[in-house]
């Protein structure tokens, strides 16, 4: 609880409305999108930059920690304020402040949602191309917060591709800038790297400046339907060996299949081992052609048909499966972990070998889905916590995924983040003098260490 | 279901909520309000926090369960599927076996139960309302005087008039089919709104369904839906009309059930499962829930489209959630407005959301049911149409008050009505020609 005082001070600040300290509130801001969740002692609501300044200063002052949220979407504990203190709701700090078709570059306030940006980049003729599946809900601040990626992030990149700059609130209240309009570039080294995926443990994002591009002239959108996932993990790397860069190649098993028909009945192959989805853009002339060497190497590898979209109606009917994954977890089991173990591209058959593997090993339904194209899996591993023994298993599923994502040279964190549900592996894929230069890092940017902690490089429990 | 069941059964349905908050992109009452506790991830939170001890039924717990339209978008929109609807209910419910409910709700949710007092009481209302509201000079409605925030008037709030000569006092209880031969017998279930505030639809139903060859049959018995009550938490109340509706309607003989309220038809057809859980009535409820229709199915499916007149209407649609997500009725107005010759139809942006209506939602949070509206008056304004139809009277009514307060001239009608004035076209022209 904090001292009335306190809450006195916030709320001269950002006006009493915007301050949140009921039982109730604390109870609904204690999560995320992941299972674990831990109360704050007030939730605040900054509508301005200048306000967000106060606030951290009078943090500071009582040594109070802050937690970012935006959407409150994260699937790694994010924004779940550990150590209690105040959670900093950037939502109101949503406006779209510039978006210049001539310099191809927008600047927003953090709490803007990413959806947001896109349409009005599209407006421009310009394409904002990070996509995550949680566009319509999360927020770029949490997005840049996360380095989010999304299908088309095989041609595009991710969200780290796309921040020119930012300017970020450190915990003594000072406002940093970091970046340029024009291409990013600063004197020294890349500090803006530094803030995105930072998780909010280096400072408050309160504005980033975005790149975008040209939207393509024509995009073609297909379907390969398999009777062996395997089959589909290996056209991923045939395709990326090729030369051809799709902007997209996700891949989905039978289990997310089978979830998203029951949920969309749309006419999905039920009794395919898997499916890619796949989609190549750019100029006419070459689009084609590439479409057409796609569906061959999709042949090849074993495809039993290829569907080509023919209509722009018809392609967003194949992306609406693909969509649709995430929110069918839940017809399977009631809780999940959703992972985001990334590895080099060409290693994502034997990826998916070993959480077939895996998924037998511990009977627990695993979903395998997720950004293939750019070695980016999510394999999500799903559970009843009420069902002690199952969740066990689950958990040692999860450790086991870990652990073959590190072997094969990949990393822990494709998009979705350390915060702490992933923070015990942290050290694993870091090295012990990664981990210690984090660490100091964190020291040297917040030093009374008042910005999101117990994550990241400052997990308290027990490390790998 | 005793007890124990019960909180099984919610336990269940909380569970599933993974709290991706997918809810944030199409819960109307968060894009107005911004604020995860309004969320539908939030309220299934706060169920798993009483259910596991961890809050009390505080009156802070009770007003997040009531700060919801129950306009079903979340969990149409759900991937894992959490009615998110029902658990709202259960919570209200137990909320008010807890804390009780707002004298005010009381009052009224007592008059309900007693149908003729309701009755006498909505005509002396009728008689009475000049006391309270202000008449409009052009007819329009009614604004009201003095101020009762209780029953959730508010200054601005525009009320149609309320009739002193309610439906099923004009119409008797049986009406002959208007053909030499009927077809068979149709049973009216008229509900509050369109009896004692829009009787124009009311008469538009029966027209159209006599025009078409069936008998029309008005029980005098039937009273309120009871969704006032039981989506306020008030089950006792809500299961005692229920029943009574039930009563009513198996006395009289029917091949179909006809309804013309989103929310009267929602619950007739699917709620009052429900409400009726423990109630001997249960196996005579779901007979009759097989034959509901909503007017415009009933009309898609048994009359005849072929002898709409010429209608030169420019018009866009609103789906009232109880239609769209209620009873899945949404394509069929859609098809018959396009079927009338003459008829400009123009898809209006987010038909399906919510307008802010909500029942008692507009009564308690009057200004944020206006902010949620006012989305929907700028999508229906931006179709440059001449009407709004829709099959909701209490849509009509949140929706005619925004609209009259912002001086629009486009105006509401039933989707009963349009259809309706469709065959008088064709009949007078027809009357012309010979
Ligand atoms: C259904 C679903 C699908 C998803 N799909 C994808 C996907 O395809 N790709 C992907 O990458 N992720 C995905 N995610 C994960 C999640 O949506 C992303 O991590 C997203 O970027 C989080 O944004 P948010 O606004 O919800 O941030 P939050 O969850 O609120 O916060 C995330 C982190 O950012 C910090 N933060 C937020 N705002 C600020 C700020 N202004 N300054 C400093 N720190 C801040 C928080 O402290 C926290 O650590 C998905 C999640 C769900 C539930």
């Amino acid at each position: 609880m904090l001292k009335p005082d306190v809450i006195k001070e916030l709320s001269a600040v950002v006006g009493a409305d915007h301050v949140m300290t009921a039982n109730e509130d604390m109870i609904i801001y204690s999560n995320d999108a992941t299972m674990f969740n831990a109360k704050p002692e007030a939730i605040v609501q900054p509508g301005s930059r200048d306000e967000v300044v106060e606030i951290v200063k009078i943090a500071d002052r009582h040594h109070l920690p802050v937690t970012c949220r935006g959407a409150g979407t994260c699937l790694s504990g994010g924004p779940i304020p550990l150590k209690g203190g105040i959670v900093l709701e950037m939502t109101r700090m949503n406006r779209i402040l510039k978006v210049d078709p001539v310099n191809k570059v927008a600047v927003v306030e953090p709490g803007v949602i990413a959806f947001a940006l896109t349409t009005a980049a599209n407006k421009v003729g310009l394409l904002y191309p990070p996509d995550p599946s949680s566009l319509k809900e999360s927020t770029l601040g949490g997005n840049v917060s996360e380095c989010a990626g999304g299908p088309k992030g095989v041609k595009y990149g991710i969200t780290r591709n796309f921040v020119l700059g930012v300017e970020a609130v450190l915990s003594d209240g000072s406002i940093v800038k970091t970046g340029n309009e024009v291409d990013g570039d600063m004197a020294g080294p890349d500090w803006t790297m530094l803030f995105t995926g930072s998780e909010g443990t280096l400072g408050v994002i309160i504005s980033i400046t975005l790149r975008l591009v040209p939207i393509p002239a024509v995009k073609k959108t297909m379907m390969a339907i398999y009777d062996r996932l395997e089959d589909a993990a290996k056209t991923v790397s045939v395709t990326m060996a090729s030369g051809i860069i799709p902007t997209t190649l996700e891949i989905m098993d039978n289990l997310s299949i089978v979830s998203v028909e029951n949920y969309l009945k749309i006419g999905l192959p039920v009794k395919a081992g898997g499916l890619l989805l796949i989609e190549v853009d750019g100029v006419e002339s070459t689009v084609e052609e590439d479409a057409k060497r796609v569906s061959e190497i999709c042949k090849k590898c074993g495809a039993s048909e290829v569907k080509m979209a023919k209509t722009p109606a018809e392609a967003e009917e194949l992306w609406l499966a693909r969509r649709s994954i995430n929110p069918a977890f839940g017809q399977v089991a009631p809780c999940k972990f959703a992972e985001d173990a990334t590895v080099p591209r060409s290693l994502v058959p034997v990826l998916v070998e070993k959480v077939l593997e895996i998924q037998k090993k511990y009977d627990v339904p695993i979903f395998i889905c997720g950004h293939a194209g750019d070695g980016n899996m999510h394999p999500t591993i799903m559970f009843d916590k009420r069902n002690k023994e199952q969740k066990e298993r689950a958990e040692k599923a999860l450790h086991e995924v870990h652990i073959v994502t590190l072997e094969l040279g990949g990393t822990l964190s494709g998009e979705h983040g350390i915060g702490f549900a992933k923070a015990p592996y942290l050290r694993a894929e870091t090295g012990l003098a990664g981990y210690k230069l984090g660490q100091e890092i964190k020291k040297a940017v917040d030093p009374t260490g008042i910005l999101n902690p117990g994550k990241m490089f400052f997990y308290e429990g027990e490390l790998h | 279901m005793n007890q124990t069941e019960r909180r099984r059964v919610i336990e269940q349905e909380v569970i599933k909520c993974s709290r991706c908050g997918t809810c944030r992109s199409i819960c109307p009452v968060f894009l107005a309000e911004n604020n995860e506790n309004t969320t539908a991830r939030s309220k299934n939170r706060m169920m798993e926090a009483v259910l596991e001890g961890d809050v009390e039924l505080t009156p802070g717990v009770q007003e997040r369960f009531e700060k919801c339209l129950l306009c079903k978008a979340c969990k149409a929109h759900c991937g894992s599927g959490v009615a998110t609807d029902k658990l709202i209910m259960e919570g209200r419910a137990a909320a008010v076996a807890h804390n009780g409910l707002s004298p005010a709700k009381k009052m009224a949710f007592t008059g309900l139960r007693y149908r003729k007092l309701f009755d006498l009481g909505l005509r002396t209302g009728a008689l009475f309302q000049n006391l309270i509201f202000k008449k409009l000079p052009d007819g329009r409605g009614c604004v009201p005087r003095i101020l009762l925030p209780g029953a959730g008037l508010n200054q601005r709030r525009i009320m149609p008039n309320m009739t002193t000569n309610p439906l099923r006092s004009r119409l008797p209880k049986f009406i002959k089919a208007k053909t030499p031969v009927s077809k068979g017998r149709v049973l009216f279930f008229t509900g509050c709104m369109l009896n004692y505030m829009y009787p124009e639809p009311g008469e538009a139903v029966v027209s159209i369904l006599t025009r078409n060859g069936w008998d029309v049959v008005i029980p005098e018995e039937q009273c309120c839906c009871g969704t006032p009550a039981f989506t306020s938490g008030d089950v006792e109340t809500g299961r005692f009309l229920a029943e009574q509706n039930i009563k009513a309607i198996s006395a009289e003989k029917h091949d179909h059930i006809v309804t013309a309220c989103a929310s009267c038809g929602a619950a007739l057809k699917h709620e009052y499962k429900h409400i009726l859980d423990n109630s001997s009535l249960l196996s005579t409820w779901q007979e009759i829930s097989t034959k509901v229709l909503d007017i415009s199915q009933f009309v898609l499916k048994y009359c005849d489209l072929s002898k709409l007149g010429k209608l030169p209407f420019k018009v866009t649609y609103h789906d009232p959630c109880h239609l769209v997500r209620g009873m899945n009725v949404s394509s069929e107005p859609r098809e018959i407005l396009k079927s009338i010759p003459g008829l400009k139809f123009v898809e209006m942006k987010d038909a399906n959301r919510c307008c802010g209506a909500g029942g008692s939602f507009s009564a308690v949070y009057y200004e944020l049911s206006r902010k949620i509206n006012d989305k929907k008056l700028d999508n229906v304004e931006d179709t440059g149409m001449d009407y709004l139809v829709t099959g909701c009277s209490s849509c009509r009514m949140h929706i005619t008050d925004g609209l009259t307060q912002r001086n629009s001239s486009v105006k509401v009608l039933h989707t009963a009505e349009v259809i309706n004035m469709a065959y008088d076209a064709a009949s007078r022209k027809e009357g012309k020609a010979c």
